[in-house]
């Protein structure tokens, strides 16, 4: 083994990225529109949100605001006092409130500014969302009218907060998911490349062993994994270990994409994997449906799929914080490893007798 | 000993395809420091027995012995190079990182300009090779092969679209490399290219039809043109 041949495989790898601004762009682009589009679907189908209207201003324009409220379809508005307002929302009846304060008529007509306070219960953040939209949508009539308004919202929440978003809600899975899925494609993908136009003749025909190819190609994919990371996302957790169980993942995916793209012929067929390999796996490792709501059958499958401890995994340390004395935590990472070992004696078994 | 007097030692190889016989228990040796050519048709033999020189093919019978090492052996493959007869590089790397790339897995960290001042490419290193040529694209292909400066560089018709100036320089520069003592091993279709080779040796259906010097085939077939020599020779085996 040599750690020159190795670091020679994982430079080029990441040379080759550093030109394919496409895969790149896909590489950080695809898990943001997922993750956003996945957010706006379950917030959606009929789960209107309520929201409760606090009018104090003396003024015309704050009778205004709340006709408009009220005529939204994105949020179920209704009329209430400050007190009734604060206890639904500490009671989940409502999951936020806007107040219009007694000063607002006149800051809005004289300052030019419009300052509501909106209360926000904050623990589901895609209702959060839909009422900052509906209430910045029901002052956009009075910007209007006037030209040059300012709108500064004070925004309270009552749980999380304003960096806990939807990215956060699915993010820790999401991110585990989106590194195995992306990894395992572009290996495969990679891989027929190598093959398809004649350098992986060459590297067969040179000192390289193949675990520094399998290893060069591992590192080069990891670090480009572990960039992912950038994506910010809630975590209260310890970051190392998230490192390690990225990395480890990484790591299976890099040789499962190496294992598989010896039954394809062409990258066509490679990405015909995917079905078969990713989709499963994304519907029954929990990370949309929890495993505890499946049928029984389907809960027994869950519980071999390795992306589902990979996805507890994270959970667990990204959202509850989790660290290593954690039973459950152990048992992730233990399955995560085996998988990873399985993988790599799988894609070197294949490699070897493909060349010879 | 032998082995200081070969490079390449093939003896009794034998490779079939399924039932198609590519190597029938062919032997040739090379000696250190010549320029061998292969020559012979399509589906010959040549490529395979190429392959078996750097332990792609493993033959099912005979012995492959290559700068006195029986292959397959990892560590002799630091000192060959080999050219693929398809261009292989990396499209998104640029000539310079693809050469640098396989210098690197063959040990060698330095050497690319070297390598792509032989083959007049020193000025398009920045070059990213899906930009390039057909012909550049071999050049390239060549600098990877010989980067890392190997005793042994194997070249599956090394030339092909490339112009024939070029070509006539990238001949100098091998007869130079052998001059050095490096042994060149060319599989060609050009008979041009076949006369500037020490030795020659004729496959046809996995087999050493012939061997010799151009002179030596020649007069063995009686005939003054090396390519009514080999069609003459490959009539006679055939029939």
């Amino acid at each position: 083994m040599s750690a020159s041949r190795v670091g020679a495989i994982t430079k080029r790898i990441l040379q080759q990225f550093r030109r394919d601004h496409r895969t790149l762009g896909l590489l950080f682009g695809a898990p943001l529109v997922i993750l956003a589009l996945l957010g706006y679907l379950l917030r959606g189908g009929g789960d209107v949100p309520k929201m409760g209207i606090v009018n104090l201003d003396g003024g015309p324009l704050g009778g205004i605001v709340a006709s408009t409220l009220e005529r939204s379809k994105t949020v179920s508005a209704s009329s209430m006092s400050p007190g009734d307002a604060d206890g639904k929302l500490r009671s989940g009846d409502i999951a936020g409130y806007v107040l219009l304060p007694s000063d607002f008529s006149p800051k809005a007509q004289q300052a030019r500014v419009i300052a509501p306070e909106i209360h926000l219960e904050g623990s589901q953040p895609g209702l959060s969302q839909s009422i900052l939209q509906a209430v910045s949508q029901s002052f956009v009539g009075l910007a209007g009218q006037g030209g040059g308004i300012q709108f500064t919202p004070k925004i309270t929440f009552l749980y999380g907060g304003p960096s806990f978003d939807t990215l956060d809600y699915f993010g820790a899975a999401f991110i585990g998911l989106v590194v195995f899925f992306l990894v395992f494609v572009i290996t495969a993908v990679a891989f027929l490349r190598e093959r398809g136009q004649g350098t992986l003749e060459r590297l067969m025909a040179s000192p390289l062993r193949r675990a520094e190819i399998v290893l060069g190609y591992m590192l080069g994919f990891t670090v480009l994994a572990l960039i992912l990371l950038v994506l910010h996302v809630h975590n209260v957790g310890n970051v190392a270990l998230i490192f390690v169980l990225e990395a480890l993942m990484a790591i299976a995916a890099v040789n499962l994409g190496i294992f598989l793209s010896m039954f394809a012929r062409t990258e066509f067929q490679a990405v015909q994997f995917i079905p078969l390999v990713i989709v499963p796996q994304v519907l029954l490792a929990g990370i949309i449906f929890p495993i505890s709501t499946e049928p029984g059958p389907l809960q027994a499958l869950s519980r071999v799929l390795p992306l589902t401890y990979a996805v507890e995994g994270l959970r667990n340390i990204m959202i509850k914080g989790a660290d290593l004395t954690w039973s459950s935590l152990q048992l992730d990472l233990g399955v995560v490893l085996g998988f990873c070992v399985l993988v790599i004696l799988a894609g070197a078994t294949t490699l070897r007798r493909r060349i010879a | 000993m032998a082995t200081d007097i070969y490079a390449v030692e093939v003896e009794g190889v034998a490779k079939r395809f399924g039932k198609q016989p590519a190597l029938d228990g062919i032997s040739v040796r090379i000696r250190r420091g010549e320029v061998y050519g292969l020559l012979g048709p399509n589906g010959a033999g040549k490529t395979t027995l190429i392959r078996s020189l750097v332990g792609l093919v493993a033959p099912e019978q005979g012995t492959v012995t290559v700068l006195g090492r029986r292959m397959p052996q990892l560590a002799v493959l630091a000192r060959v190079g080999y050219m693929t007869q398809q261009a292989a590089l990396y499209p998104d790397l640029s000539a310079e990182e693809n050469v640098r790339f396989f210098g690197a897995i063959h040990g060698r960290e330095d050497g690319d300009r070297e390598a792509l001042e032989f083959v007049e490419m020193w000025d398009r290193r920045k070059s990213v090779v899906s930009t390039l040529s057909g012909g550049l694209r071999t050049r390239c292909s060549l600098a990877c092969a010989l980067v890392h400066k190997p005793d042994l560089l194997l070249l599956d018709e090394p030339t092909v679209g490339v112009d024939p100036q070029l070509r006539v320089q990238l001949w100098d520069g091998f007869r130079k490399m052998a001059a050095g003592g490096t042994t060149i091993v060319v599989s060609s279709h050009v008979m041009d290219e076949a006369e500037r080779c020490d030795r020659l040796g004729l496959i046809r259906f996995g087999k050493l039809l012939a061997e010799g010097t151009v002179a030596e085939i020649k007069s063995r077939a009686g005939v003054d043109r090396l390519e009514d020599a080999f069609l003459k020779l490959s009539e006679a085996s055939s029939s």
